[in-house]
């Protein structure tokens, strides 16, 4: 048993790891960012259509899609997805080809997707608290964020990307190899979950 | 000189690195600093499998606790949602711990269900309102060929069916607003841009109103359609309360609050 969990540890610090994560994730965002697009046409076609996503009052992608902030730039959110992903594909299977990016490039790409990560859990809260309804790919897209988030900072932190002092590297590099980053990931999501739950409860399956 | 600190500082991090790989002995002091080093890292690496051990028994744990939530909560809590209402069609109306439940299966082009409505809404919506009832709706459109072919019973239910499941609380108000001065049957009925007016008035929201014309619970309203004649219900009005039909009369005021009145609270 212990064993094992050894051998998890291990193979959760490789690169093989690490990389995969961030490419199926990204690769799972820009999938729900596509439909969210696709659904975003037809809701300016039609603001009632009746989309596949609408399950009930709470689980619902039209009442989210036609809201303001569903397109607080003046074009459709899910286009940043659209845009930003491919990056980070690009990003994670040429590392998984033992391609080493400037430190620069990383930061610069730790930056960009940190504003990402906090406009999704805007979205996320405005969802949650303001809509009141949920939508499914919306949802996927906090959540394969997220693990997107999760696996660049371990690489940033790891190869000190950004540019951190001796000290703070050191002590990120011990955190990381003492799975502190994984049990944040995952009570985070678990309150995520939580929160929904403790929201919506069972009219999530009205 | 310089490159040579430079180097050692090499060989420390790598011994920081990595403890099992031996190092280039260049000589005694740096073999003995490396000892020490070496030492500590182990030390280090003890502690960090202390924590890591920690941290994996905590993520475990987070895990299991959800799981176990799910279990505990979830599955009971919707098993006795399905037994309660079984029905996906029935419209709820009002809150789910209400005592007593009055089911009313009704055609919004039947003018016995706009009788009903007239004799009743009120003492309904004040039941409603103390919490005392749930009126759970179900929704038929069975009327459609008596509205010489503008299918009045599903677009009038198609809006109600709307309103009943994104802004709830209108319901009452719009379904008595649909009944006063109730299209006669075998007249066109309401035109939608009518039903969406009365509904804006019951207090709907525009945003809502305006989607009723895309008649996107049509679908809906047929399959509730279909349920009810499934469940043995041959004419509108029938209404049930707690599941029993009522035999009573259905078109004076105070026979369904005194219904309601002996059969609960228990």
């Amino acid at each position: 048993m212990s064993g094992l969990l050894e051998r998890a540890h291990t193979v959760r610090q490789s690169n093989v790891w690490i990389y995969t994560t961030m490419m199926l994730s990204a690769c799972v965002s820009l999938l729900a960012s596509f439909v969210l697009s696709v659904d975003a046409i037809e809701l300016a076609k039609n603001p009632a259509a009746n989309l596949a996503c609408n399950i009930n009052a709470t689980i619902s992608c039209g009442t989210v899609g036609i809201s303001w902030q569903a397109h607080l730039l003046g074009f459709p959110n899910a286009y940043l997805g659209l845009m930003a992903e491919p990056v980070v594909i690009t990003i994670a299977v040429a590392s998984l080809a033992k391609v080493r990016f400037p430190r620069g490039f990383m930061l610069a790409a730790q930056v960009i997707y940190t504003l990402g990560l906090i406009f999704a859990y805007w979205l996320f809260y405005q969802a949650m608290f303001v809509i009141g309804a949920l939508c499914p790919w919306c949802l996927l897209v906090t959540l394969s964020t997220t693990l997107v988030f999760a696996s660049l900072t371990h690489v940033n932190l790891r190869d000190n990307n950004l540019f951190l002092p001796e000290r703070a590297h050191e002590a990120a590099r011990a955190g990381l190899r003492m799975g502190i980053d994984v049990l944040i990931v995952v009570l985070w999501l678990a309150a995520v979950v939580a929160l929904v739950f403790a929201k919506y409860g069972l009219a999530l399956f009205a | 000189m310089a490159q040579k600190s430079n180097k050692q500082k090499n060989n420390k991090a790598r011994a920081f690195s990595s403890a099992t790989k031996s190092e280039p002995k260049t000589n005694r002091s740096t073999t003995e600093s490396q000892r020490e080093l070496m030492r500590l890292q182990r030390e280090r690496e003890a502690r960090e499998k202390k924590v890591r051990t920690g941290v994996t028994i905590g993520i475990v744990a987070v895990v299991v606790a959800g799981i176990l939530a799910g279990l505990i909560w979830l599955i009971p809590a919707l098993a006795a949602k399905k037994a309660a209402g079984s029905d996906p069609y029935a419209l709820s109306i009002g809150s789910a711990t209400a005592a007593v439940t009055v089911d009313i299966y009704q055609d919004f082009m039947c003018p016995y269900c706009g009788q009903f409505d007239r004799a009743q809404a009120s003492d309904l919506a004040a039941l409603v309102n103390a919490g005392t009832v749930k009126v759970d709706f179900h929704i038929m459109a069975f009327l459609d060929d008596s509205s010489n072919g503008t299918k009045y019973s599903t677009r009038a239910a198609n809006a109600f069916v709307a309103v009943a499941q994104r802004e709830p609380s209108k319901a009452l108000a719009f379904n008595t607003a649909l009944y006063q001065n109730q299209p006669p049957e075998g007249s066109n009925g309401l035109t939608d841009t009518e039903i969406a007016d009365r509904a804006r008035q019951a207090g709907v929201s525009d945003a809502l109103a305006s989607t009723f014309a895309s008649m996107q619970k049509a679908d809906f309203v047929s399959k509730s359609n279909q349920a009810a004649f499934d469940a043995g219900v041959k004419s509108t009005p029938t209404v049930k309360i707690n599941g029993a039909a009522f035999k009573g009369d259905l078109y004076t005021a105070g026979t369904i609050k005194d219904a309601v009145a002996k059969a609960g609270p228990k």
